[in-house]
């Protein structure tokens, strides 16, 4: 709008009456804010100056009406963002991998502390391997190295160990390596003395275990002895 | 007419693209709760280094005192009692407790409790299930017998404001 239009439109608006001067001044007032490509509607003042109102209303819609849209889709490039940012958090997150894996190895560990505490005297063979497949290391070596003679003892002895695990938890955890704890009771039954009561041991162990092929496998297992210090 | 237009698939309304984004958004929230929300994450134990290290140390000590007693100063036992346990943890020990506190000032029984190892099993903020290896030995001055014992415990411990009491306790 050129300095010029405001004039005519000033004196038209002096010239006409009071309540027409109210509108046209109105429309002088609104007229800035129209943009520069709609002078038309300034210059079709004096034809009736409510025009210049209504046509100042679509203006102002006309620019609103792209809010609600673009506010919908900010909204919902957000949600995006942060729903897809919390998930691939959650699923890179170390502490959740260590849980999944504390839990784990607690699970293997179990089994194979019960494995490892088992043997029946008529499948040694059987028992010796299964002792092997829980095991890793030299534990693991100094189990495949039992040979005719000593395989022969066990079988002889006419023992029948079982190994329950009463509880356990994860002492340390780091990596591929962990250390768990277990409250075991042992059963003893004895086949050369049928009669006789199957005895009942309580025992504590550690085991350190390590992360061989996907599978928690012992390293070493031992008794935890009462220490006098 | 737009709307069938996008349902055409000739070019989606802002509405329904921002509708497609919250879809989105809201899976990858859901799956982010799913994830942080099995039991396994909901549990401590170990993988919150500083709060396992604060249990262990906590159950240590508690039961080194607790269960460490002489004869011929058994208040001390007694206030340990009064500040690490609780419930039913609590009412066991005073049934044992009163149980020693008849038979030990005629042997003069002394007694020291050493852990071991304390693995923690069940963690949150506020609670854990710990297991206990504890070593206690036995001194009786008056015919100067001992003797040394182990036991297997498992222990509960919750945590009020930022003290913790042990509110269970069962040998294994």
């Amino acid at each position: 709008m050129t300095p010029s239009e405001i004039r005519t439109a000033a004196q038209i608006a002096a010239s006409e009456t009071e309540e027409d001067a109210q509108l046209a001044s109105d429309s002088r007032d609104a007229s800035p804010d129209a943009s520069d490509a709609d002078p038309a509607s300034d210059t079709s003042l004096p034809s009736g100056a409510g025009t210049g109102g209504d046509g100042d209303d679509e203006h102002g819609s006309s620019r609103r009406r792209p809010a609600g849209p673009l506010i919908a889709l900010i909204l919902g490039v957000g949600l995006a963002f942060v729903g897809t940012w919390l998930w691939w958090q959650a699923s890179n997150d170390d502490q959740l991998a260590a849980a999944e894996s504390r839990d784990r190895v607690l699970i293997e560990a179990t089994a194979a502390i019960e494995t490892l505490n088992s043997l029946d005297h008529r499948d040694v063979i059987g028992d010796l391997k299964a002792w092997e497949d829980v095991t890793t290391g030299v534990m693991h070596d100094q189990i495949a190295a039992t040979d005719e003679v000593q395989r022969q003892q066990l079988a002889d002895a006419l023992k029948v160990s079982e190994g329950e695990v009463v509880d356990a938890a994860v002492l340390r955890l780091d990596g591929p390596q962990a250390t768990v704890v277990a409250a075991v009771e042992i059963t003893v039954t004895d086949d050369a003395a049928p009669e006789s009561e199957p005895t009942l041991k309580r025992n504590r162990f550690s085991a350190d275990l390590k992360l061989v092929d996907g599978q928690w496998k012992i390293e070493n297992l031992q008794q935890v002895a009462v220490s006098l210090s | 007419m737009s709307r069938v237009r996008a349902l055409l698939g000739a070019r989606p309304t802002p509405y329904v693209l921002a509708a497609m984004l919250a879809v989105i958004g809201a899976y990858g929230l859901w799956q982010a709760h799913d994830l942080r929300s099995t039991p396994a994450a909901e549990n401590l134990a170990v993988v919150d280094a500083s709060l396992t290290a604060e249990v262990q140390s906590f159950v240590t000590q508690g039961l080194s005192q607790v269960l460490t007693y002489n004869f011929a100063d058994p208040d001390v036992t007694t206030a340990a009692a009064d500040q690490v346990l609780a419930g039913d943890a609590r009412e066991e020990y005073d049934t044992l407790f009163a149980d020693l506190q008849e038979k030990a000032p005629g042997q003069q029984l002394v007694l020291t409790a050493s852990v071991q190892s304390v693995a923690v099993k069940e963690l949150t903020e506020s609670s854990a299930v710990v297991i206990v290896f504890l070593d206690q030995t036995s001194q009786r001055a008056v015919d100067d017998q001992g003797s040394i014992s182990a036991a297997q415990l498992s222990v509960t411990a919750k945590k009020s404001g930022s003290t913790w009491t042990i509110t269970e306790l069962s040998v294994l």
